[in-house]
């Protein structure tokens, strides 16, 4: 009984942001709805330091919020009361530990990396799975008000491009430094070239180097590209409600709780997964280049 | 029939946003195409391996997420692709 009261208020939570909506929507200011409006982010504390604008807004907010549940997540269940008698708190700490040591670390680094790249890729995991999660949380963060109370509404801050880029440049200049210093100038840039005939070498180079930076894109591009397409597709779905006609909304909403299902326990997981474990095997392939 | 289809272009309007929307659906469309014939590849061949030697499960299983993200991925160049046409032009 108590269990499914909880099931209910939980779904009551979810749906607050459609209600935000429709508050919205029936204001005295009649504007069209519009899915892209969420990512035009508005400045809340202004910090300008000369060209670079270092502002606070809703992006930055998700991202503070993300780093200290991470924190949380890391100490809570991998710091208190570990040991004597492990209890399902402990367990799930070593699910998460295990996951990154063996999916991911051990798949892409060398045995000899694992000990100085491992804290990276596992942070870096936890991180973006700790941001995608929050994203489709309702929280009172947006830029909107009703009476002075900011609205519940969804964003991820990975679906902005600019908080991506940031993580896969950190990585991209790890996987370069580390090669540099495992193999020496000389010997880590001639790594990049393939054996193929001298005669093909103006075609190769050239290709071998562009090929460094679309991983950058490719990297930063992915995880940002899945967010904001969860996102607006959510939003479009309960958004044709206004836009088409009230009487649509079983059949929206229900394909926008299906993506909303999708979304959590599939992609953000998923996501988050594949950018620790690429970095794991980028930095690998950096520091033994023969493989 | 084609001319009553020009008469309907003409009469409903912007042929610039024809071409947006053209152009965004063609991005994801023809992204997804590609990437559901590669998911199906992926999926297909990890029940075949797994039916083969189901003791090797865990270590195929990371490699199949993987392929699977790398794939997926695709869909999205192809709609950034079209949402950049959609907004810049």
């Amino acid at each position: 009984m108590k269990k499914r009261l909880l099931i209910l208020l939980g779904m009551a939570y979810l749906a607050l942001p459609s209600l935000a909506l429709a508050a919205e929507s029936g204001g005295t200011e009649e504007e069209e709805f519009d899915p892209s409006h969420e990512w035009e982010l508005q400045e809340w504390i202004p910090i300008h330091i000369g060209p670079l604008d270092m502002s606070i807004n809703k992006a930055v907010a998700y991202l503070l919020l993300g780093a200290l549940l991470s924190c949380i997540v890391g100490i809570v269940f991998m710091r208190v009361k570990t040991g004597k008698d492990p209890d399902r708190k402990q367990a799930v700490g070593e699910t998460i530990y295990e996951i990154a040591q063996i999916q991911v670390a051990e798949q892409g680094l060398p045995t000899k990396a694992i000990g100085r790249w491992f804290p990276y890729v596992a942070s870096l995991m936890v991180f973006i799975w700790v941001v995608n999660i929050i994203g489709f949380i309702p929280l009172p963060l947006s830029d909107e008000k009703w009476h002075g109370i900011p609205t519940f509404a969804l964003f991820a801050a990975t679906s902005t491009l600019s908080v991506t880029l940031a993580l896969a440049v950190m990585t991209w200049v790890f996987t370069h430094i580390e090669g540099i210093r495992e193999n020496g100038v000389r010997r880590y840039f001639r790594s990049w070239i393939p054996d193929v005939p001298k005669g093909l070498y103006p075609l190769i180079i050239p290709l071998e180097i562009l090929g460094q930076f679309m991983r950058l894109i490719s990297l930063s591009v992915r995880l940002y590209a899945n967010m904001l397409a969860g996102h607006m597709l959510i939003l479009t779905f309960i958004g044709l409600i206004f836009l088409v006609t009230p009487w649509i909304a079983p059949f929206s909403v229900a394909l926008a709780t299906v993506f909303y299902l999708f979304e959590v326990v599939i992609v953000v997981s998923i996501q988050a997964y594949i950018f620790a474990a690429l970095s794991a095997i980028y930095i690998g392939s950096a520091i033994e280049p023969e493989h | 029939m084609l001319s009553a289809f020009f008469v309907l272009a003409e009469t409903t309007g912007d042929v610039a946003d024809a071409g947006k929307a053209i152009a965004l659906a063609l991005g994801i469309g023809l992204g997804a195409l590609g990437a559901g014939i590669g998911i199906g590849n992926i999926f297909g061949s990890m029940i075949q391996a797994v039916a083969r030697q189901p003791e090797l499960r865990g270590e195929l299983q990371g490699i199949q997420w993987l392929g699977f993200a790398l794939t997926e991925a695709v869909v999205f160049y192809g709609l950034i692709g079209g949402l950049l046409a959609y907004v810049l032009i």
